[in-house]
């Protein structure tokens, strides 16, 4: 019986991660590292939980090991299964397992999306225990001080199949997140989408506008990470308008109506 | 030559023996100007009336020359097939007043840009408009543009040019002006009488202030030409606000530019005018293309030009309304040099007029309403300082208990300071930041959802007044607020259809024993053809819905690891395989089985019937459920629908309309038709008695849905904090036995309170309630996947 592990120095980041801080999030993060305790990140989509955690792997210098969530999801997808090679069983640590072996950061993205099953997993590892006891080898894995367990997910969500549990949600260190404030989102836009700064505030004073009409039927307003789009399809050449409407209004809703309104705000501001 | 041939044909053509031959000589002069290919098409034209009515082939004559103005002769045949069916339809005179009216009526649709309503552009303008504001200002339409700062009015269509385009254009920029003014605070204009631009005034035309009626009202009052005045101040800041909307939308401001331009083509000769009219109407002009027409005398040219370089200055980014109001009266004493009575000249389209007064008047209602709005949500997320005895001394407010960090005997503990100091940002953009509040030298953040109405009272006052705070922290300190405990009332009733429920005070932080009384009452089916024609009218959507159900119930999906299956799991052979080489002992879970997901849902609608959904939203209400109920049959999921009302705590009362078992048939279907509105609110014990009901049944998800208009309220003192307190309490009963609670509510100011109430994401608004029918399936269907 062989035991293999992922190549973990893959998932280290090297070059400095752009992320602006929105407050005191990178303390926290930096604080509950240090006492080992795993952390929550909550907010809308798009508004920078995954590229805070690449930050904050690459401040700690620690490799981030990213998962995304799906409802097919099985415990053996995190924790690991045997695989046959060469007529020889051998065991192939899950990117959970390979995480918490070598200290890394594992981050959950969208944990609500995963069955409820499969979150129990994380349960022991993510109190004062953990341990991650892998049922097929036997082992009992304690992690090391440099491990970090964190997860993300959404609340605007309006689903009740779609809430995280009250035993998974009590062991974190809980970080809300939202979209940043005006000036800080215009920096963002341009130094992500490489445009002006002008056209930067443009773009967020769409978003602010399209973020107003949630009571309209708008699900969600226009995300961090959709403006950058835009202004990335903008850079490349792309006439502006055209480019909000490709990005941002087209992509938010189906409505007639709101898709109508949307135009006629990306027309004045642009 | 051609007077004769053009003659006798006429003659040919419309033979009547009574017919003077003075009754067609003038169509006979103008068909002779027509070229000849226009003549011929006119003559078949003729050949198709004549024949159907004499007196509709002379309207047609009569209205020739001002149907080619707007016509191709090709389109002549359309405009006259047009008009007979319509002669046919609906008789002559309609017919006449149809070809009388053949630009608005036929020549604009014809080119397919026909002038624009209010209600063709009011769905795209009105998200528009929120989105611009970040707040809600209503839409609607009046004879010209303007605005009471609550509603922005305006006009009910717009014809003015061709392309329809630009029609739209002009009501979009009408809008964005208005929404400028707003926000560049137009009416919050308003200086004491000491100020010296008044006190100056009032020596020059020797008027005394008077504070009868709006302050612009009162300002304009102190020149001898109030109109004149307030023209001038419109139009310095109209100059103000047009910068304003290019800075903020450029894009638009360039759009504009060309019909701003056309506009001024549009406007009237300055040669026909005279004196400060004169004047007016060039600066209008001016504002619109900065060109000017007709001819102008070396005096008027003069005064205007000063009058230009005046406006101009009102472009700074420094510019303010006081400004505005100080250049209004250097321009009106420049003005005043030409002799004339002045008249106000028609107004720049997308400009509008002022209203002041009705501002003043919504203003104060909006105020009043946000005060309160915000004392109350602002006083429900202070920390309780310390809670008040039952036996609260009679002086109420001012009782509140002094607080540990100040030793304030008035009671108010904000830190004295500048007013805005209060309020404090960390950015100095006033959008979408966390936005702090000083008291106590303790720096609490406001919640999101007070963000709107922050917004809006900042536009409104420009700042958040202190005693807004002060009221809030006393409110939540004294943590009581008016209102005498209710009567106690014995009655039993050993009825099984009757359920007492106990109801929860927060004065006193424990439950009223017994308070309420719940009768559970039948609703008698009702025929009639509500819903049929709820079924007729949203048949679209129906069917788009069912559709969409369909795909829930149908999800399908493969389970992998089963113990018997169809198909082989391959995953799961290689692993145990694996397993049995590692020598572990294999799973015995090897297939894969095809799933049809078990919907393990029981819903409880509950219905709002109070009295205040009467008329159009109770039919909203009945019509979503139609579609609901529609939607649900297809799927399956287990629900029930409860109405509910009642007054005073003895008679509360819950209407059965579909019990969870009962299947959706004709008797639901009357019953849904026989919702009516009853009395009051009192939500407390039908939700108690739901989740019940709710508990008891076997579902792995239970969902408590209702469908409100407004606040909790009742007859008695169940209203205001401890009606919500009450409503928030027997939904965390509700949460706690495993109930999801959720409500749907098509109420305003819903924000402050629902939230609370349900929780933050707990909840959905509807800003129309003609969408809550079409919106109500998909909101379930979108909480159940």
């Amino acid at each position: 019986m062989t035991t293999r592990t992922e190549k973990i120095s893959e998932h280290r980041i090297h070059t400095e991660p752009f992320y602006l801080p929105q407050g005191n999030e990178l303390t926290i993060a930096r604080t509950a590292f240090q006492n080992k305790l795993p952390i929550l990140l909550k907010g809308p989509t798009g508004c920078g939980k995954t590229r805070f955690m690449q930050y904050l792997a690459w401040d700690l210098k620690r490799p981030l090991v990213t998962i995304s969530c799906h409802d097919d999801l099985s415990t053996s997808d995190l924790v690991g299964r045997y695989l046959i090679k060469n007529g020889e069983a051998i065991w192939m640590d899950g990117p959970l397992t390979s995480a918490v072996r070598t200290g890394a950061i594992c981050y959950l993205d969208e944990i609500v999306e995963a069955r409820k099953d499969t979150t129990v997993v994380i349960h022991p590892l993510a109190d004062d225990r953990r341990e991650l006891p892998i049922e097929k080898t036997g082992e009992l894995l304690t992690a090391p001080a440099e491990f970090m367990l964190a997860i993300s997910y959404n609340p605007g969500y309006q689903s009740v199949l779609k809430d995280l549990k009250q035993s998974t949600r009590q062991r974190f260190v809980s970080m809300g997140f939202t979209y940043p404030p005006p000036a800080l989102e215009a920096e963002i836009v341009s130094r992500e989408a490489a445009i002006e700064q002008k056209t930067a505030a443009a773009l967020v004073k769409l978003a602010i506008m399209t973020r107003s009409l949630m009571d309209a039927g708008l699900q969600e307003g226009a995300s961090t990470r959709l403006l950058i789009h835009a202004g990335i399809l903008i850079a490349a050449g792309i006439p502006t308008r055209v480019a909000c409407r490709a990005t941002i209004t087209e992509t938010l809703t189906d409505d007639h109506e709101l898709l109508a309104a949307m135009d006629e705000m990306v027309s004045s501001i642009f | 030559m051609n007077l004769i041939t053009v003659k006798e044909r006429l003659h040919q053509l419309i033979s009547l023996e009574s017919l003077h031959s003075w009754d067609i000589d003038e169509h006979v002069d103008f068909l002779t100007t027509l070229p000849e290919e226009t003549r011929e098409v006119v003559y078949e034209q003729i050949m198709a009336i004549w024949p159907v009515s004499y007196a509709l082939c002379f309207a047609f004559l009569d209205q020739l020359p001002k149907g080619l103005t707007c016509l191709h002769h090709r389109q002549l045949s359309a405009w006259v097939n047009a008009t007979l069916d319509i002669y046919e339809q609906s008789g002559l005179q309609v017919a006449n007043r149809f070809l009388a009216a053949v630009e608005t009526s036929f020549a604009g649709k014809q080119n397919g840009e026909p002038g624009l309503t209010f209600d063709q552009v009011k769905g795209r303008l009105q998200p528009y408009l929120t989105g611009l504001a970040g707040y809600e200002i209503t839409l609607a339409h009046n004879e010209v543009s303007y605005t009471n700062t609550t509603t922005i009015y305006l006009p009910a269509n717009v014809s003015k040019f061709s392309k329809s385009e630009d029609n739209f254009l002009l009501y979009k920029l009408s809008v964005s002006m208005q929404w400028a003014f707003l926000s560049c605070g137009l009416f919050r204009l308003q200086t004491p009488p000491e100020d010296q631009l008044i006190i100056a005034l009032g020596n020059k035309y020797e008027h005394k202030w008077s504070n009868q009626q709006a302050w612009l009202q009162n300002f304009f009052a102190m020149f001898p030409l109030p109109s004149l005045a307030a023209d001038l101040f419109l139009l310095a800041e109209t100059v103000r606000a047009t910068t304003f909307l290019k800075n903020e939308l450029p894009g638009l401001d360039r759009d504009a530019e060309e019909i701003r331009q056309q506009l001024q083509k549009l406007r009237p000769d300055c040669s026909t005018l005279t004196g400060q009219e004169k004047i007016m109407e060039g600066l209008k002009q001016w504002i619109l293309a900065d060109t000017v027409n007709g001819g102008w005398a070396t005096r008027e040219e003069q005064i205007r030009k000063r009058a230009e370089q005046g406006l101009s200055t009102q472009k700074s980014p420094d510019a303010s309304p006081y400004g505005s109001a100080q250049l209004a009266a250097n321009l009106y004493a420049d003005l005043t040099l030409l002799p004339g009575e002045y008249q106000s000249t028609m107004p720049i389209s997308y400009v509008g007029i002022l209203k002041p007064g009705e501002a003043e008047q919504a203003g104060q209602q909006r105020r009043e309403k946000n005060r309160t709005h915000f004392i109350n949500a602002l006083a429900a997320i202070l920390p309780k300082r310390s809670k008040i005895k039952e036996e609260a001394p009679a002086e109420g407010l001012a009782a509140s208990p002094p607080s540990p960090l100040t030793e304030s005997d008035e009671g108010t503990i904000i830190q004295p300071g500048r007013e805005d100091e209060s309020l404090r940002q960390p950015q100095s953009d006033n959008n979408q930041t966390q936005t702090y509040i000083t008291i106590n030298d303790e720096q609490l953040p406001l919640p999101e959802s007070l963000q709107p109405l922050l917004r809006e009272i900042r536009n409104d006052l420009g700042h958040i007044p202190q005693q807004y705070i002060s009221s809030a922290n006393q409110r939540a300190g004294s943590g009581i607020s008016t209102g005498a405990s209710p009567e106690p009332e014995e009655e039993t009733n050993s009825n099984p259809n009757v359920n007492n429920y106990d109801e929860w005070d927060f004065r006193r932080n424990g439950f009223r024993k017994n308070w309420c009384t719940l009768l559970q009452k039948e609703l008698q089916p009702v025929k009639g053809t509500f819903i049929a024609e709820t079924m007729l009218k949203y048949r679209g959507q129906l069917r788009r819905l069912r559709h969409q159900f369909e795909m829930m119930r149908s999800q399908q999906r493969f389970v992998k690891r089963q113990r018997d299956g169809d198909d082989i799991d391959l995953d799961a052979v290689i692993e145990a395989h694996s397993d049995l080489l590692a020598g572990h002992p294999p799973s015995e879970r090897l297939y894969i089985r095809l799933l049809r997901d078990q919907r393990n849902i029981n819903a409880v609608f509950m219905v709002d019937m109070s009295s205040s959904t009467e008329g159009w939203i109770s039919t909203a209400i009945k019509e979503a459920l139609v579609l609901l109920c529609e939607s649900l049959a297809v799927l399956g999921d287990r629900y029930a629908i409860y109405g509910f009302s009642g007054m005073r705590r003895s008679r509360g009362e819950l209407y059965h309309i579909k019990h969870l078992d009962e299947p959706y048939n004709d008797t639901v279907r009357g019953r849904i038709t026989a919702i009516t509105p009853k009395d009051y609110t009192r939500m407390g014990p039908p939700i108690r008695h739901l989740t019940n009901l709710l508990a008891e049944s076997d579902a792995k998800i239970k969902l408590l849905i209702t469908l409100s208009d407004g606040k909790p309220e009742d007859y008695d003192d169940y209203k205001g904090d401890y009606a919500i307190e009450d409503t928030r309490h027997a939904l965390l009963e509700a949460k706690n036995s495993g109930i999801h609670p959720f409500c749907i509510t098509v109420d305003r100011k819903a924000h402050d309170y629902i939230a609370h109430m349900y929780g933050d994401v707990n909840y959905i608004f509807i800003d129309d309630i003609k969408k809550l029918p079409y919106r109500m399936p998909q909101i379930y269907r979108n909480l159940t996947t």
